[in-house]
């Protein structure tokens, strides 16, 4: 019976552990190598740049790896074409022909663009992958969805903005989020930075579901228990590094929050890798002031417990950072 | 006398004999039927079909390919025979396999558009920042 016990606890561990974490005695820096070094001015034969990726690596995730590091350290994230077609289908959301029009239209310049300038928006990485992936055997589906981020409003998540992966390796599916992987867009800057986060590859599917919503919920990897769109938009705000740090986030499971003064509260995450404790803080906003504050910090192997108790009333925007990275946003609102 | 006749006789076997290569040469091509492939390949969107430039045309299981010039056309590099199987392909389009006959000289490929919604989010770093919510 004891020894049936350490057996059904080891399977939990085991579950509680996949992703890209399934592939931890794989190096990927073969594969990362071969990406990192092959360089082709545009993608008219994509079937020789897959190739030259994957034909001397062995297993279906080293390629995939090739495939991923070099997509996302080659094309470039468009915002002008994106700004575009935002634009272009904010207006023509209640005219499903006109979209349909401007959509066909818009596919073909961004293809063209993809083919030439080695740039696109989120559905020409999705679409590059899944078409690179089946150049390889591998099998890779799109999923479209609302992306989130912390710019967006309730209002941009009413409907599907975002493309991202899925991927079947070893039998077993995962998913991926090649665009974001790639860097970080600053439109009023009109520029673009390619900035590699491995983040987004093979991502945990809870910590994934917090700004990835598919349009289909067996999608999310998370059946039978995927949470609706509105657990969705009330779910906190997780930057970038919130993905190379936290496999997962566990509390709170909201953004926004009432509470009273003097009360403590909790918040739990699960940590994908080792951090400098004393690095952790949080950052109290409001209109006009900001100030940082120590929460209480305990680690218990790789669960991470923050406490603190509010002092004083008033709205405030809690962003909890490790060091100079934000991981997340929550709202407090102090009562007496 | 006797050696004109030989002559004669020397001249017909060389005739047959190189008679008989010709047509062992010639047989030996209809057997194997190399066949130059040219083509013209199109895309359709919505209604209008046009050329495709610098589509990929591959056969299939080799690295034997080629692309589309600016008119869409092509002459595949390598000879091939009946029952290979090229390959038609440009991003966005839906990718079409087409199997090689004598009478494939020249073939018209239209590619059909695939039905994706594109789609588009930016990834952004930016702290977030609360409308102070209405009381």
């Amino acid at each position: 019976m004891h020894k049936f016990g350490v057996l059904l606890f080891l399977i939990v561990i085991y579950k509680g552990f996949s992703q890209e974490s399934d592939f931890k005695h794989i190096n990927f820096s073969r594969a990362d190598n071969i990406a990192k070094t092959y360089k082709s001015k545009n993608l008219n034969d994509l079937n020789k740049i897959t190739s030259a990726l994957t034909n001397r690596l062995d297993t279906d995730v080293e390629k995939f790896r090739a495939i991923y590091i070099w997509i996302t350290h080659n094309i470039a994230n468009d915002f002008r074409l994106y700004s575009k077609n935002n634009r272009k289908r904010k207006r023509f959301k209640n005219d499903s022909i006109k979209l349909e029009k401007w959509n066909s239209r818009f596919k073909n310049i961004l293809f063209k663009k993809l083919l030439k300038r080695k740039r696109t928006i989120c559905t020409g990485y999705a679409y590059l992958l899944k078409e690179m992936c089946a150049i390889t055997g591998i099998k890779s589906i799109m999923v479209n969805g609302s992306g989130r981020t912390s710019t967006m409003d309730e209002e941009d998540l009413a409907y599907a903005n975002h493309t991202w992966n899925l991927v079947k390796l070893n039998n077993k599916w995962y998913l991926c989020d090649p665009t974001w992987s790639t860097g970080i867009s600053y439109p009023e800057e009109g520029k673009f930075i390619f900035n590699y986060d491995n983040g987004y590859f093979l991502t945990e599917p809870k910590i994934f579901f917090f700004n990835h919503f598919p349009l289909s919920k067996e999608h999310s990897l998370l059946a039978p228990n995927t949470p609706n769109f509105n657990e969705f938009v009330e779910m906190p705000v997780l930057y970038a590094k919130a993905y190379t740090i936290l496999s997962d986030h566990i509390n709170p499971k909201k953004m926004y929050h009432e509470v009273h003064k003097n009360q403590e509260f909790t918040f739990e995450y699960l940590l994908k890798k080792s951090i400098n404790l004393r690095k952790v803080k949080f950052i109290f906003t409001n209109s006009v002031s900001e100030r940082t504050v120590k929460p209480l910090v305990s680690l218990d192997k790789n669960s991470l417990t923050l406490k603190h108790t509010f002092k004083k009333r008033g709205f405030y925007d809690l962003h909890f950072y490790i060091g100079d990275d934000i991981i997340a946003t929550y709202t407090f609102k102090v009562v007496k | 006398m006797k050696t004109t006749k030989t002559l004669t006789l020397q001249k017909s076997t060389f005739t047959l004999l190189s008679l008989f290569f010709a047509l062992f040469f010639f047989s030996s091509i209809a057997q194997a039927q190399e066949i130059t492939v040219k083509g013209i390949v199109k895309g359709n969107v919505e209604t209008e079909i046009e050329p495709l430039m610098e589509a990929s045309v591959y056969l299939k299981g080799t690295n034997f390919a080629t692309t589309t010039n600016k008119k869409g056309e092509f002459t595949f590099p390598k000879k091939l025979k009946k029952g290979d199987i090229l390959v038609f392909s440009y991003l966005g389009y839906i990718k079409k396999q087409i199997k090689i006959s004598e009478k494939s000289t020249f073939i018209t490929v239209v590619l059909k558009e695939e039905s994706i919604e594109m789609l588009g989010a930016l990834n952004s770093n930016k702290r977030y920042k609360s409308k102070r919510p209405k009381q």
